[in-house]
């Protein structure tokens, strides 16, 4: 896989994990069942940490992609993007190694990431 | 969704030799059929929900869980270890039943929460069963948790 798609995989899924964190009602479901949500400082230091791991052009597209989604890498499952929901572009869709190189979404913009 | 309906065979390790929080972490990721760089992204955000606080629930139970990108379907994993692990949970207990839950992050958030809920209690049925400690075989872990679970 591509190192900065690795990177962005795991910025999205901890920039998750920080939106459960803020979030009272996922808190209180999780508090239910004796899960806790609490160190969120620490979280916010691994994602500034992940942050300074992109590479500089990257990290603008990234930071763009985050301001207007909230979001930053799409699922793609069957050939859809699952942040707009429109087919990829065949040509990159087929392509073998398509997680070793960074494609984003014609349409919206978002990183692709092939599940 | 029930816990014996998600969960497979192959997702099952009735004999965890990890003696460390991480270790059970990176054995139970190890069950999964991911690439191994879906599973580095996976570990990592499952470390990452362990800094948030512990997912060890008490009374020998964690439930290490995320929504991660490198899954399509939600996954469970099941771990036990004989020893227990320290696994920082609330009643200071050491844990030595691990139920893994991993789910994309598209879809309806609240049913990874009702998935997580359900997980949780049959976890502790199962904790609660005294028939646990004579399962031998992962095919008889499946059949005690769907008797459980009906």
């Amino acid at each position: 896989m591509n190192g900065q798609l690795q990177i962005l995989i795991a910025l999205q899924d901890v920039l998750g994990l920080i939106r459960e964190a803020k979030d009272a009602s996922h808190k209180k479901a999780l508090d239910k069942i004796g899960l806790k949500m609490e160190n969120l400082e620490a979280l916010e230091a691994t994602r500034a940490e992940l942050e300074g791991q992109l590479n500089l052009s990257v990290l603008s597209e990234y930071n763009r992609v985050r301001r207007r989604y909230g979001r930053i890498v799409a699922p793609v499952i069957g050939g859809i993007c699952y942040g707009c929901f429109m087919k990829i572009h065949l040509a990159i869709a087929s392509s073998e190694d398509r997680n070793e190189s960074l494609h984003r979404c014609e349409n919206c913009g978002m990183f692709l990431y092939w599940v | 969704m029930k816990l014996s309906e998600t969960l497979i065979l192959e997702n099952i390790s009735l004999d965890l030799k990890s003696t460390t929080k991480d270790g059970v972490l990176q054995e139970l990721v190890s069950l999964l059929d991911l690439t191994p760089a879906a599973k580095k992204n996976l570990l990592s955000t499952l470390r990452a929900r362990e800094e948030l606080g512990s997912t060890g629930v008490g009374d020998g139970i964690a439930i290490p869980h995320c929504r991660s990108l490198v899954v399509r379907d939600l996954v469970i994993a099941v771990g036990r270890s004989k020893k227990g692990i320290n696994f920082q949970s609330m009643d200071g207990k050491r844990a030595n039943l691990f139920f893994l839950i991993v789910a994309p992050p598209v879809g309806d958030p609240s049913l990874y929460l009702i998935a997580l809920g359900r997980v949780a209690s049959v976890a502790s049925a199962v904790a609660k069963d005294k028939r646990i400690k004579d399962v031998k075989q992962r095919k008889q872990f499946l059949d005690l948790v769907k008797e459980l679970e009906e």
